[in-house]
């Protein structure tokens, strides 16, 4: 009997029992697919960005499939925190999976209002910190457009709490690698690479952007091979680990960006394709571990070969 | 909710760019109500179209076997149009809530423009088995060649009325013109409306049914990513007397009451 492969991930502290966890805004908040998938299987679940406050979100059309991927204009379009944690929250309390909450304030007094909220509510394991969302005291630029910024609401949310932070990059920048170092050196335990880059669609017949927001953000296999290049970048830069997403679609891709340095991954727009998506990965790296007497899944991370190198098994 | 790969008993053309899907499922078809719909995504294509493609449960076959009405609008159905009996699709259903039923004394009545007559099908097969009601709907189609399922309903035991948009079977005209006249010539009883189609033809059935206030269910459609509650984007916009500022189609609908939307909004 060959040894089962260890499939734990630590980020930051926190012990996931696979490196799978599903990405924000398309798992809902977290139990709606109960019927379907074995939720306790997840390595994590991060729920949709919350706000300290409801948001309505955009207008729609909000949603427009592009050739190998989607446009989405949301809008962040939450409950808020509270009614996540009294509405919500209650339906996870069974699921043995860490539940990591993504969460974006429009100003830096936001963003530690809803940390202290999140750090008294037990079952919340970790925080994501989106800071994609435009900065009002800014005049509306991207918290995580800016090194200083950035490093910034990280520091205003490592002072209001004691888990884990994971704070999820943009790449609709020049250099994610200082604001990756800034980050990081503000106290960020780990990092989400990357976010939806920003795009439009035209129909043309009407003249009229498919998006009523006019731009919105892409994801799905269009975006892959600029993430895996990001998380590639990333994490030859930093030392804490990486969280590498972006058109991921079958454990195949998962393993890529193990590959190039990531030490978990997120399944996102896959997961709307094929909502057992996250859990088929699971398997398929459990198997590939298997198959090629890996022992842990770590020994994957970060073990790009470069080109004169003999191809002879890891 | 369920998920499942199956066959394609058989794929049709009834009517120009119209054709009749069904596949073998008999859970999902033991678990489906009029109004609900599924999630369908072509084995095999899997990144371009990159998502499934909502649509309304057009009736139950022989127990086991579902059926979908669709028209090719772009490369999704077109795909599908293209798929033959044995291919393999995927299914994600009976998702949404599908049509509440009338109550005791309430007279339910079908309008229907185009598609719109595929979930209004299933409800009328419903509604004729369970009470034996003088079921009575209204269809509108732009031309003659676009009328589908003429000997079908008929044999339901259905009271057809027809408007084409140019007069080139029954009434010239608009579905909502031979329903107002009927509206007005009958305006002693108060018929509950169940209504399926283009979305401003649901307007202005919405719109008389609000001034009348019957009571009138409405099936909407939305851009849908996942048709699961993951990713907020079927959004529509609330009536804002409600506390919320949109429903999620997916989640929330397909089926709504009138007053329940900001008609203004669509
Ligand atoms: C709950 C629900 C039930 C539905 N039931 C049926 C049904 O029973 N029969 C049927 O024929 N169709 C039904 N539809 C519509 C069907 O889903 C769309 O026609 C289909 O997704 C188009 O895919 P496509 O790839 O061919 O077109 P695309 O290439 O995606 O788009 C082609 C054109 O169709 C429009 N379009 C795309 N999706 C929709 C949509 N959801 N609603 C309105 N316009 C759209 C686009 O704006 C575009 O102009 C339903 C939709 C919903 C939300
Ligand atoms: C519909 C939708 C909603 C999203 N909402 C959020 C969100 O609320 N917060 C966030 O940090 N990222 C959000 N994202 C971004 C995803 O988490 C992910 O970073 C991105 O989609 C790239 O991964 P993918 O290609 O696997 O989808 C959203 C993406 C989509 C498609
Ligand atoms: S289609 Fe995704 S939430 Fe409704």
């Amino acid at each position: 009997m060959p040894k089962t492969p260890n499939l734990s991930v630590e980020i930051g502290g926190l012990i996931l029992k696979n490196p799978v966890i599903t990405a924000s805004g398309t798992f809902g908040y977290g139990n709606e697919l109960n019927q379907l998938i074995n939720l306790s299987s997840l390595g994590a679940i991060i729920v949709k960005g919350l706000s300290l406050e409801p948001m309505p979100g955009n207008p729609p059309p909000r949603i427009v499939e592009t050739p190998c991927g989607i446009l989405n204009s949301i809008g962040l379009a939450n409950v808020g925190i509270k009614a996540f944690i009294k509405e919500k929250l209650p339906a996870l309390h069974k699921i043995k999976t860490p539940i990591i909450a993504n969460i974006y304030g429009h100003s830096m007094s936001e963003y530690a209002k809803i940390t202290k909220i999140i750090e008294d509510t037990e079952k919340i394991a970790a925080l994501e910190v989106n800071i994609s969302c435009p900065n009002v005291e800014k005049g509306g630029m991207a918290f995580g457009t800016d090194s200083y910024t950035a490093a910034k609401v990280t520091e205003h949310v490592k002072k209001n709490t004691t888990k884990p932070v994971i704070v999820k990059l943009t790449p609709n920048v020049t250099d994610i690698t200082s604001i990756a170092v800034a980050v990081e050196s503000a106290g960020a335990q780990a990092l989400s690479v990357t976010n939806t880059i920003l795009g439009m669609a035209v129909d043309v017949p009407t003249r009229k952007p498919k998006l009523a927001n006019i731009i919105g953000g892409l994801s799905g296999p269009a975006i892959k091979p600029l993430a895996l290049y990001l998380v590639y970048k990333v994490a030859n830069r930093v030392k804490i680990p990486v969280i590498g997403l972006g058109g991921i679609m079958n454990y195949e891709d998962a393993l890529e960006f193990l590959i190039v340095g990531a030490t978990a991954i997120q399944i996102g727009t896959a997961t709307f394709v094929n909502p057992k998506t996250a859990i088929e990965v699971v398997d398929g790296l459990h198997n590939y571990c298997l198959r090629k007497k890996i022992h842990t899944i770590n020994q994957i991370t970060g073990s790009l070969k470069e080109y004169g190198e003999s191809n002879e098994k890891s | 909710m369920l998920q499942e790969k199956t066959f394609i008993t058989f794929n049709r053309m009834i009517a120009q760019n119209i054709y009749l899907m069904g596949f073998r499922s008999k859970k999902m078809a033991l678990l489906s109500k009029p109004g609900q719909f599924l999630m369908i995504h072509l084995v095999g294509t899997q990144m371009d179209p990159l998502l499934a493609r909502p649509f309304s449960v057009h009736s139950i076959k022989d127990n086991d076997i579902l059926v979908i009405l669709y028209k090719t609008v772009g490369k999704g159905t077109s795909l599908l149009s293209l798929s033959k009996e044995g291919d393999t699709i995927s299914i994600i259903g009976p998702l949404g809530n599908g049509f509440p039923l009338p109550g005791k004394n309430q007279i339910p009545l079908l309008v229907a423009g185009g598609m719109g007559i595929a979930p209004l099908f299933f409800l009328s097969q419903l509604l004729i088995n369970i009470k034996k009601y003088e079921l009575k709907m209204f269809l509108g189609f732009s031309t003659s060649q676009e009328i589908v399922l003429f000997n079908e309903l008929t044999s339901l035991g259905l009271d057809l009325s027809i408007a084409t948009n140019d007069g080139s079977y029954g009434k010239k005209g608009l579905v909502t013109d031979i329903l107002d006249q009927y509206l007005e010539k009958k305006s002693s009883i108060k018929p509950m409306i169940y209504a399926c189609g283009p979305v401003d033809m649901l307007k202005e059935v919405s719109l008389r049914a609000i001034s009348l206030n019957l009571t009138c269910y409405v099936s909407l459609e939305s851009q849908m990513a996942c048709g699961l509650g993951l990713c907020q984007g079927c959004a529509i916009k609330a009536n804002n007397t409600t506390n919320k500022p949109y429903y999620y189609v997916c989640q929330d609908g397909p089926i709504f009451l009138a007053e329940m939307i900001d008609w203004g909004s669509l």
